[in-house]
């Protein structure tokens, strides 16, 4: 009787999943906008972040309690980082996807190009949060998120590349002003 | 009126099978079997087996255990194909992507792989509610298969959900018959194989799965055979001050 009980919970509980994400998807698709907008992410603080120099230096002056404490910080600030991150790919995923039914070549391939490294990005940010929920318990072993960096600026290439096709009168900035 | 043979019970066992039957053979004319051959295939096959179960169900001369052969048959046909046609929508949905490609074929091979697992051991768990193993078996495997398809059914919907992937039309509708049906299924034979209810209660919980499998039959048709509106989506327009907030934050970056 309780395997029963266990299994018609587990069966409503998929069901319901899969109702939530059937309707939240379709109004995602049938909106026509995008349900979060893009974020800012302080790139500079994060390479900080993941820095093994300095993860060596707080590690030689501080005492081993205090720097399980403070690592432990660090690695909450960069899980934060990597959420905005993966939410900025999960909104350029959307933006690519739609884009790739346009009439124009250029930007099907930007839009294609796009929706590879946002996809590459999410993957790599959902490996990275799951390393950094890790190290969260073993603060002492190094985190790896450094990969992320690289995947990063190539997203924000083709971000801007497609921005620039759809929308030639919109400059994007690439350089300070 | 909710009696096993009744006009309703023998309609929601018919019906369903008739119109998957229709539905293949229009899939079949229209050409739209090369994209979605496993399904076209579980489409005639577990229709026919279905129809077969019901005819022996029906038929005097058939002796119960025959009947429960046939059911057997039926159930390994149905069950196979059915993990074909998850194995296609997966193949729609993720190999368009080669960021995702191998990475979702070793995850899902992965998650398929503890599914069964847990699948038999719960199975193992489970005593059975009938005497006769030919019987108790039945539905213990029952419970077994829609154990997994359903686990494999919500991992594809998390993990497509997660990347935002855009479906297409075909891989959507059958996936969503095809979960709708298996999580009902689930629960009913959870129910049969180890709580073991009163004969109405049987007979009530056979309409559930019945009529559940009417409607995903009725979900698949709509979304085979009935085209979608065609609507020019505007483009989404990249969010201007966002995107300049997010690029200050990069060209600090590249200005080091």
């Amino acid at each position: 009787m309780t395997l029963a009980v266990v299994l018609v919970i587990a069966a409503i509980v998929a069901l319901v999943l899969i109702l939530r994400i059937t309707i939240s998807g379709r109004l995602q698709v049938a909106d026509g906008s995008l349900t979060q907008p893009l974020q800012p992410v302080d790139l500079e603080a994060f390479q900080n972040l993941v820095d093994p120099a300095e993860t060596a230096y707080l590690r030689q002056r501080l005492v081993s309690a205090e720097f399980r404490r403070v690592q432990r910080q660090r690695l909450r600030a960069m899980a934060g980082y990597l959420e905005i991150a993966g939410r900025n790919a999960a909104a350029l995923i959307i933006i690519g996807q739609r884009a790739l039914t346009s009439d124009d070549a250029q930007t099907i391939e930007a839009a294609r190009r796009l929706v590879e490294n946002a996809l590459l990005l999410r993957r790599n940010t959902a490996f990275a949060l799951i390393r950094i929920r890790i190290a969260l318990a073993f603060p002492n072993a190094g985190p790896a998120a450094v990969g992320f960096l690289s995947g990063y600026e190539k997203l924000s290439a083709a971000a801007m590349l497609l921005g620039r096709l759809q929308q030639p009168g919109v400059p994007v900035r690439l350089s300070a002003s | 009126m909710l009696q096993a043979h009744s006009w309703p019970w023998n309609y929601v066992w018919v019906a369903p099978n008739v119109f998957l039957l229709a539905l293949a053979v229009l899939l079949c004319q229209r050409g739209a079997w090369r994209r979605l051959p496993a399904f076209v295939a579980f489409a005639f096959l577990s229709a026919a087996g279905d129809l077969a179960v019901f005819a022996a169900d029906v038929v005097p001369s058939v002796t119960p255990l025959t009947f429960w052969r046939i059911s057997w048959l039926h159930l390994l046909v149905a069950s196979l194909l059915k993990f074909l046609v998850i194995g296609e929508i997966f193949s729609r949905v993720f190999s368009s992507y080669p960021a995702l490609s191998k990475l979702s074929r070793i995850v899902v091979s992965g998650f398929g792989a503890a599914l069964v697992l847990a699948a038999a051991w719960i199975a193992a768990f489970g005593g059975g509610d009938s005497p006769l193993r030919l019987i108790s078996g039945f539905h213990l495997l029952e419970q077994t298969v829609f154990l997994v398809e359903c686990g494999l059914i919500v991992f594809v919907f998390l993990l497509a959900a997660y990347f935002r992937l855009s479906w297409d039309r075909f891989a959507f509708g059958v996936t969503l018959g095809l979960g709708i049906s298996a999580c009902e299924q689930l629960a009913a034979w959870a129910v049969v194989a180890n709580a073991s209810p009163s004969s109405h209660g049987r007979v009530l919980l056979a309409f559930l799965n019945m009529a559940t499998y009417h409607a995903a039959v009725m979900i698949w048709i709509y979304y085979l055979l009935i085209p979608r509106k065609v609507v020019a989506k505007p483009a989404i327009p990249f969010p201007e001050h966002n995107l300049d907030l997010w690029n200050r934050e990069l060209e600090r970056l590249l200005q080091q």
